[in-house]
């Protein structure tokens, strides 16, 4: 298990009148090389929980273990380095943390402070880029002269060039169109298949979830309501109104065909193979 | 950054938080004017005393006051070594090395210092008690009878009370782009004077990016809600002075005489 909360908890304002509890006592393992998103409403906790992931919080209580590091309550950190170089955060609307003249440069920024020389940081800029789809052209162009899902992508492309073993995204796919979205879903999960990197998403969008994440864990008021395969989470009827989730559109269309009296399998989960199941029993 | 205290709103319910925004801005004025007029330690305990009443109506701990304080430490050992250096009058009471510290020199600078920390902890109150946006309506209110010669009091209410309002957020998008440069190994606190810079500057240039982005977001808005400077405007919040806030009022009025009869009767 890479990632395990053990009896986690995180207080804001700590000994303030405000004080407020935001993540209660959460246990939570989870697995290396899979997709993993977190969802849950607004105030649920989920930011905090992914900061939690590279120390960028500290544990008001209980204990985490991320890769080969344990994080305690109460208890100095000596390597947040390291933990920071093999734990990527991308934050919400992560085009804000641009700031160097050229795209290049900015996106050589992370590796540069985490101790590579600027020869093989340019060099691994480079090759992140290209993984996120930055045309040559654009390389040595001021990041800010650059669309909202190109900058996105830079962004993204800066951590990615860092080399983490664990890439969290919070909110990824926040504010682009359509088009802009598709492009960071595909990054991830080629991220995932092809680099075998462990990826954490912090969504509020269930269709991509249901799409493309093979494990979900449900938060609410700072504690884990559900944690496992993402289709049986999205299957169970009573769960989805329990946490007051919107079905995703699939399984609706899947659940009115079967309804309808088709015969589907189990692994009848994309348009695609939906419509190749059923296209033998549709009569003419 | 979240442990700026000195400023801060707390948004609970209380006496002190129910009385009109005005009563507690005239009350601060009066009451810093009675911390600085007396020469007696009677007055200061008699304030003091009046101000722990104050913080517990208004349920607010004494450990947020102490942290209001904080800031003002250096500041008042600096004031005691250079009263201890220059204060020559008095009796000797101990001699570090070379100076002979004499007994006017403690007192004067533990009478300053006292004096600051009653500021301090009333201004502390007014802030903390009352929510940014009624104190600028309290400060355009006083600053009114300027406009006999055209000062733009609303103006410059609307100003602060925008600069106010962005506060947190800009605090807000600090400690967000600072966790983003955090996570690609910027470290703000240890380092050298170059890394320093470059850690300063990744913080700042992506800042004023977004404060400019906002300031056009805001401008855009208000706008298109209609806000013509120098209109006319009606307001949806009204003021009003009840019984308390005019008792409040006095009894900040009676603090003050009594310190300036204490110049001449104590």
């Amino acid at each position: 298990m890479p990632i395990r909360f053990k009896a986690l908890s995180y207080i804001y304002n700590k000994d303030m009148p405000y004080a407020h509890k935001a993540l209660d006592s959460v246990d939570l393992d989870i697995r290396e090389g899979i997709i993993t998103a977190i969802i849950g409403e607004t105030g649920s906790g989920k930011s905090t929980l992914v900061e939690h992931l590279n120390a960028l919080l500290l544990p008001s209580e209980g204990s985490l273990e991320v890769l080969d590091y344990n994080i305690v309550a109460g208890q100095k950190q000596k390597f947040l380095k390291p933990l920071r170089k093999d734990v990527g955060l991308v934050f919400q609307f992560s085009e804000y943390q641009l700031f160097e003249e050229t795209v290049i440069k900015d996106v050589a920024f992370g590796p540069m402070n985490f101790g590579l020389s600027q020869q093989d940081a340019l060099k691994q800029a480079a090759a992140a880029l290209k993984l996120v789809k930055i045309d040559e052209s654009l390389f040595n162009v001021s990041p800010l002269e650059l669309s909202g899902g190109q900058k996105r992508r830079v962004a993204i492309a800066g951590i990615i060039a860092c080399d983490p073993r664990i890439i969290v995204l919070d909110e990824p796919t926040a504010g682009l169109d359509p088009k802009g979205a598709r492009e960071i879903i595909d990054l991830f999960v080629s991220l995932n298949r092809q680099l075998s990197k462990t990826i954490i998403i912090v969504s509020h969008d269930n269709e991509m979830v249901y799409n493309y994440c093979d494990e979900t864990v449900v938060l609410s008021h700072g504690k884990v309501v559900y944690h496992g395969p993402t289709m049986e989470l999205f299957d169970d009827k009573k769960k989805l109104k329990e946490f007051d989730m919107l079905e995703p559109q699939i399984v609706s269309f899947r659940n009115e065909l079967i309804e309808k009296g088709f015969k589907l399998s189990k692994d009848a989960r994309t348009l695609k193979v939906i419509a190749r199941e059923i296209a033998g029993q549709v009569k003419r | 950054m979240n442990n700026l205290v000195f400023g801060k709103y707390i948004p609970i319910d209380s006496f002190m938080h129910r009385l009109d925004p005005r009563a507690k801005l005239i009350g601060l004025f009066l009451m810093i004017a009675a911390v600085f007029v007396p020469k007696s330690w009677w007055v200061f305990l008699v304030i003091g005393l009046m101000l722990a009443l104050a913080l517990l109506m208004a349920k607010i701990g004494i450990k947020m006051i102490v942290q209001s304080f904080k800031p003002m430490v250096m500041m008042m050992i600096f004031l005691m070594v250079i009263n201890a250096l220059t204060v020559k009058t008095g009796d000797v009471l101990f001699t570090v090395g070379p100076v002979q510290v004499y007994s006017d020199a403690v007192f004067n600078t533990l009478f300053v210092i006292v004096r600051l920390l009653l500021m301090i902890s009333i201004t502390t109150l007014l802030t903390a008690t009352t929510n940014p946006l009624d104190l600028t309506l309290g400060i355009e209110w006083i600053l009114k009878p300027l406009e006999v010669i055209h000062f733009p009091t609303h103006e410059v209410a609307m100003m602060v009370s925008i600069a106010l309002r962005f506060i947190p957020t800009i605090i807000e998008e600090t400690i967000r782009i600072m966790n983003a440069q955090k996570s690609r190994g910027v470290d703000f606190e240890n380092g050298r004077l170059a890394e320093k810079i470059s850690a300063i500057l990744s913080l700042i240039v992506p800042l004023f990016s977004v404060a400019f982005e906002r300031a056009y977001e805001l401008a855009d808005a208000m706008e298109a809600r209609g806000y013509v400077p120098g209109a006319k405007r009606s307001r949806y919040h009204v003021l009003k002075f009840r019984f308390v806030d005019y008792l409040f009022i006095l009894i900040c009025v009676g603090a003050l005489s009594f310190s300036i009869l204490s110049r001449f009767y104590l």
